[in-house]
């Protein structure tokens, strides 16, 4: 590992104990087991670090002592070999007393715990964690009797390096002259005046190890000190290795697929595992077994299924979204077209969908209002609109929904038209079929009339005749007797007043066949 | 941030070692958030109960009290509708001696023994002084409806 960003600069190395704890020695000191980023190049003197720069051009850098820079450790870390008798071990950070201090109830705590305890509390109301009795922090705190201080020196630990590669197993109390005097593995300065990056104590009098150097066999750009600690070992991927399971021996590269699909003795489980088979063991083992295990037949089944079921379940999403974005589109439209024509118009095709028809329809727009009587002929938008849409699909579904509304409206508009010419057609046909009959109705009637006239005229001109006639004889027949004088006077009377009666009954008789003819 | 040691130990003891009727699990992607368990205390209307509750340790654990809250709907007069506890002991009473372990001990006594003189929930603090056994047969009604393990 040679990635310079991890690592702290040496002046917050070298500051307190308390901001120590961000970045704990023993954090800084596995950064060289931890393999990932074999690919960063870089360091002094070749090319240095940002962070080496910065380092170098602080004032601190000119006081630097590479001794100094080792951090003591954190006793709070530290690992025990053994559990510690639970006397030992301090409420608050349930370690080890480290520098432990007694208060007047007895109880004992590490003095860094208790204080911080007592700073998230109020200046007055400071008191024993466990007991709760007050405490003066000025005054109250005394020493823990020397046993107990014997006993904690006395716990066995491992040093803070072993990650790192140091072995180191003692007595609490040797731990910090272990790794400020004596454990090769922790970490100091670089002795190169330009380098300022860590390095192991071991490696110290190598010099600068920080450039950039390439694998023999991977050909990969590392730092010199991993190549030296030998890290190089368990980084390079083309260096041959052992199995850890089965020992045999291969390329690191293919060590992982061997351990997966290949090893027969890793230990793995019963495919059958994902429906509830418990089996595992090593993979020969559980190969013979996977024959006979009627749930590792059952696996690959289920497998698939339950593929398919997430998949459906992944496809559900979108569609569930999509279905609540067409309802609301349709509630939008059932509350735009029934409150806002309860009136009069039942074809609300015109108004709401303006701004999207005129766009989608541009038939439409040509005749603007759509009325009744629309011949079938005016409704070919419905199919140009599918194809529209079908030419720009990205229609976002809710003008799309509001388009197939305004389609199957105009389907019905059609069709209602459609009904409406039928009608008009039909009415009109019965109309004109009647009007044909009472014409024809009336053709007779005339012609009925007439003969009547006919009749008529012959059978007066037949009566004035036969009337004329007889006037004539009857004049003759006065202009006789009206030589008499006695009886001329009365004939003459009795004469006119005959003949203005008969005068007057045939005009009589006319009129009484006129008016039966007007009748008629 | 980096775990305290204490919350890592505190973690591995209630693993190893859980407290009879109680169970604290950790999430896997935030180690200081537990989905927790406690079963209702016999002798108790919460017997027979199954509560879910969650418990998060802020980050200055153990010197701030860890937040505690319960999930399963709970009738009891020091536990209000939304499922925060009136504790002593998780407010002005912590201590950084006390642990996961105790204060879950105390909210499990807490649920055997009700203190309706130090109400979260008023209403039902009121309900349990003006008519104890009315209050107690609907603490059961509600463990029967909405804590079935
Ligand atoms: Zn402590
Ligand atoms: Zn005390
Ligand atoms: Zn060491
Ligand atoms: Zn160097
Ligand atoms: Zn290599
Ligand atoms: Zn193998
Ligand atoms: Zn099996």
């Amino acid at each position: 590992m040679s990635t310079p960003s991890p690592i702290p600069p040496p002046n917050d190395r070298r500051s307190s104990r308390a901001s120590s704890n961000a970045g704990p020695p023993s954090s800084n000191l596995n950064v060289p087991s931890e393999p990932s980023d074999l690919l960063v190049v870089g360091g002094p003197p070749s090319s240095p670090s940002p962070l080496a720069l910065r380092a170098s051009n602080s004032p601190s850098s000119k006081r630097r002592k590479s001794r100094a820079a080792k951090v003591p450790p954190d006793v709070h870390m530290l690992e025990y070999v053994s559990a510690c008798d639970s006397n030992l071990v301090c409420l608050i950070c349930h370690s080890p007393f480290d520098r432990p201090v007694k208060l007047p109830c007895e109880h004992y705590f590490c003095r860094e715990c208790v204080d911080h305890a007592w700073d998230a509390q109020q200046e007055d109301l400071r008191s024993c964690p466990t007991c709760r009795t007050k405490v003066d922090p000025q005054k109250d705190l005394s020493p823990v009797p020397r046993i107990i201080e014997t006993m904690l020196d006395e716990l066995v630990v491992k040093c803070p390096n072993t990650k790192t590669g140091c072995d180191w197993v003692d007595q609490r109390v040797n731990v910090h002259d272990h790794v400020m005097l004596y454990c090769e593995y922790t970490l100091v300065e670089c002795p190169s005046t330009d380098c300022r990056l860590p390095i192991s104590q071991k490696d110290f009098h190598k010099g600068c190890l920080h450039s950039t150097v390439s694998c023999e066999h991977c050909h990969a750009s590392l730092m010199k000190k991993d190549l030296e600690v030998g890290s190089v070992m368990s980084i390079c991927p083309n260096r041959s290795t052992n199995c850890p399971h089965c020992f045999i021996e291969l390329l690191r590269l293919d060590l992982k697929p061997h351990v997966k699909d290949v090893c027969p003795m890793v230990s793995i489980p019963c495919s059958g595992a994902i429906v509830g088979c418990k089996v595992t063991a090593e993979r020969i083992e559980v190969e013979e077994h996977e024959k006979t295990c009627p749930m590792a037949t059952m696996a690959p089944f289920f497998r698939e299924q339950q593929a398919r079921v997430e998949r459906s379940e992944a496809r559900l999403d979108p569609l569930s979204r999509k279905i609540g974005i067409l309802e609301d589109g349709l509630t939008n439209i059932t509350s735009m077209l029934y409150p806002a024509n309860g009136n009069d118009s039942s074809f609300p095709v015109t108004n709401p969908l303006d701004p999207n028809s005129s766009e989608a329809f541009p038939p439409a727009s040509l005749m603007p209002t759509p009325d009744f009587r629309l011949p079938p002929a005016s409704f070919p938008p419905v199919p140009q609109s599918s194809d529209t849409t079908q030419a720009q699909p990205p229609f976002d579904s809710q003008v799309h929904h509001l388009l197939t509304l305004h389609e199957s409206l105009r389907d019905e508009v059609s069709r209602v038209s459609n009904a409406l010419t039928e009608l008009e057609g039909r009415t009109s046909m019965t109309i004109m079929n009647e009007n044909q009959r009472v014409k024809e109705d009336m053709l007779h009637t005339n012609a009925a009339i007439n003969g009547m006239r006919m009749q008529l005229h012959w059978l007066m001109s037949a009566t004035l005749q036969q009337r004329s006639a007889s006037a004539a004889g009857s004049s003759t027949a006065r202009a006789g007797s009206s030589t008499g004088p006695s009886a001329s006077g009365s004939g003459t009377q009795g004469a006119s007043s005959r003949a203005s009666a008969t005068f007057r009954a045939p005009i009589r008789r006319l009129s009484d066949s006129t008016r039966q003819d007007v009748k008629l | 941030m980096a775990l305290p040691k204490r919350i890592i130990k505190e973690t591995e003891r209630l693993m190893n070692e859980p407290v009879p009727g109680i169970s604290a699990v950790p999430h896997e992607d935030n180690l200081r958030y537990f989905d927790v368990t406690i079963d209702g205390p016999s002798q108790s209307p919460y017997e027979g109960g199954l509560f879910k509750l969650e418990l998060f340790l802020p980050d200055d654990y153990p010197m701030t009290p860890p937040k505690i809250r319960f999930l399963t709907k709970i009738y009891h007069p020091n536990i209000d509708r939304l499922g925060r506890i009136c504790l002593d002991v998780l407010k002005s009473n912590w201590s950084p001696a006390l642990q996961i372990r105790t204060i879950l001990l105390s909210i499990q006594a807490l649920l055997g023994a009700p203190n309706p003189d130090d109400p979260l929930a008023n209403d039902v603090a009121q309900k349990w002084k003006e008519d104890q056994n009315a209050a107690i047969e609907t603490a059961r009604q509600w463990t029967q409806e909405h804590a079935k393990p």
